[in-house]
């Protein structure tokens, strides 16, 4: 054992490669997971099938976009918190710290193939939603999809970020996320469709989930895009500048 | 004898101005220990790299000539304690020094000013009871944790300003290892070696797990390993990188006998082959029979630091260690004489 092998740092492109491989393979042993975060985007999109229920959510965009929301959130806040707040637990991150690799590495891997299941969610929604409701989007209009989504993700991945943030041990972080994940999905399904009123309405409309929401109702309707889908990208940024702020500021590698 | 970092610190600002050393050694160690006898040997910290000088010639001024230290041959080494392989070299160049380490938890100091030196090839064992400070001081080796004040130098690199490269050089057994429990073992294995930048092919890692007994496990996520086949798999990991300096935070915990003194067998094979190591441990057993020297930490304060032999030969007619010592003493005798009987969680 001598140090001539270990001289100097790794490169950086060997160490993103290595991290984002094994990051991938854990993807793709996760993709069950991955299926069951599209059934309740699924869910919506059918049980919102009819003309009256199309209607209440004001029109297919709109119940599309509330399906890609669901299946974002479902994938970042279940997904993605309760991943790394039981890898922390385990003292995997500890073990990855303590090589060259650069913190931020082990962070953006994590987040790139968070991202990846957040796109391959939001084509499959709005593929099957457009069949549903009788959308046809222009390829155009898919790409700009994938860019909102792209933007929606990283809104549900913040909140996922400043929860593993505040919250250290992998059961409270499990119990927060899933009671967090209910308050949202009823606010936007109840909320949405006008049923608490008027009030809970516009509450919702300015949700994580309802920002996302109209954004990808905007992008599929680009001829009524109007000021509220502007206002909505603008909150969707302050949301994700709060929450990844949060999360970056009190996250702890170790759960000790 | 060598010169603290306070003089080194001293020399290295007069070195910034200087070409060469000669007629500094003097001054500062009169400045600091004014009367004291000159040293020998002075080891030079600059811009993260050490150098060491002996004195080549003495003029009669009494000032000093310095010239760089010769690299010691297989000749000069000096054969170590207890009959093991004279490896480790005393008066090369420390791999790891500690100087002034101390980290903090809130108000409680888990390690105060601790200062400590590994030497190229050398196996030195940390011990102190629960909560002592241990895992504490690797850990700020390791850069995990921040410590409040104090230097780590390892292999020349300052781990504080430079943490990644240090990191390169280091190679890390935790004393909890997890690793992704979806990743089987050849995955692991080919993104750890990524990590320290070394490129294995599959028949590298083949060639590798059956060298630790585990061809048979390559597919096998890490979770359905047994604690030996864990730890020989954390220890592969460990040195895929052959890193200059091995830390191994209670290496042989929970393991039984055959697994540890195979892991043993393991931890002399690294050293043979010149690596050092920093180990910490519970068992004194394992501290007698592997390190070269130790140090004992108790309250977050180094205690002691001598060979396992000559710990006991020191402390064997210490009251303290008289009392607890049951027949002859042993080196359990003195660590528990030293640090007392009382059951620390």
């Amino acid at each position: 054992m001598t140090s001539a092998k270990a001289a100097a740092e790794p490169p950086l492109r060997l160490v993103l490669s290595s991290l984002v491989r094994a990051d991938f393979l854990v993807f793709l042993k996760h993709r069950r997971a991955l299926i069951i975060s599209l059934l309740l985007p699924v869910f919506v999109l059918v049980s919102t099938a009819g003309d009256k229920a199309t209607h209440n959510f004001g029109g297919g965009e709109y119940v599309i976009g509330l399906a890609i929301a669901y299946g974002l959130l479902s994938t970042s806040l279940i997904g993605y918190a309760l991943t790394v707040a039981r890898d922390r637990e385990k003292g995997v991150f500890q073990r990855l710290r303590v090589t060259p690799a650069p913190t931020w590495t082990i962070m953006t891997s994590r987040l790139a193939m968070q991202a990846l299941a957040n796109l391959i969610i939001a084509i499959a929604v709005v593929i099957i939603g457009s069949q549903i409701h009788h959308i046809s989007p222009s390829p155009g209009q898919y790409a700009l999809v994938l860019l909102v989504s792209i933007l929606a993700g990283a809104v549900f991945l913040s909140i996922a970020q400043a929860l593993v943030g505040l919250v250290r041990s992998a059961d409270s972080v499990q119990a927060v996320a899933r009671l967090l994940f209910a308050v949202l999905i009823l606010l936007g399904i109840l909320g949405q469709s006008g049923a608490l009123g008027a009030f809970w309405s516009s509450v919702a409309r300015w949700t994580p989930v309802g920002a996302v929401m109209t954004l990808f109702a905007g992008v599929l309707n680009l001829h009524a895009w109007y000021s509220r889908d502007t206002l909505s990208l603008l909150v969707c940024v302050g949301y994700i500048v709060v929450f990844a702020g949060i999360g970056i500021r009190w996250f702890q590698w170790d759960a000790r | 004898m060598r010169l603290d970092e306070v003089i080194s610190a001293e020399l290295e600002t007069f070195l910034g101005h200087a070409s060469t050393p000669r007629g500094v050694v003097e001054s500062c160690w009169e400045k600091r220990y004014p009367g004291a006898p000159v040293t020998e040997r002075v080891q030079v910290l600059r811009r993260g790299a050490q150098r060491t000088y002996v004195v080549a010639a003495e003029h009669e001024d009494g000032s000093l000539l310095l010239a760089p230290e010769p690299a010691p041959s297989a000749q000069e080494a000096v054969p170590a304690e207890d009959h093991r392989p004279p490896v480790a070299v005393p008066g090369v160049a420390g791999i790891l020094q500690v100087r002034d380490l101390t980290v903090a938890y809130g108000p409680k100091m888990a390690v105060d000013a601790v200062s400590f030196e590994i030497r190229q090839g050398e196996i030195f064992g940390l011990l102190g009871p629960n909560g002592a400070g241990k895992t504490s001081t690797l850990s700020a080796i390791e850069g995990l944790i921040k410590p409040q004040s104090g230097s780590v130098l390892l292999d020349g690199i300052d781990s504080r300003r430079h943490p990644n490269q240090a990191r390169a050089r280091m190679g890390v057994q935790l004393q909890a290892t997890s690793f992704q429990s979806e990743l089987r073992i050849t995955e692991i294995v080919r993104l750890y070696a990524g990590l320290y930048g070394v490129g294995l092919s599959g028949q590298q890692i083949a060639d590798g797990l059956r060298a630790i007994g585990l061809e048979g496990e390559a597919h096998k996520p890490f979770k359905q390993l047994s604690g030996g086949q864990q730890q020989r798999l954390s220890l592969y990991i460990a040195v895929v990188h052959d890193p200059a300096l091995l830390l191994l935070d209670e290496p042989t915990a929970g393991l039984d006998p055959q697994s540890r003194r195979q892991l043993w067998s393991r931890i002399e094979n690294i050293r043979q082959e010149g690596g050092s190591i920093l180990l910490t441990t519970h068992s004194m057993e394992e501290a007698q029979a592997v390190c070269d020297r130790v140090a004992i930490i108790d309250n977050g304060t180094l205690l002691t630091t001598e060979t396992p032999h000559d710990l006991i030969e020191k402390h064997k007619n210490d009251p303290r260690v008289r009392e607890v010592a049951r027949g002859e003493v042993t080196l359990e005798d003195v660590f528990i004489g030293l640090t007392g009987s009382e059951i620390r969680d």
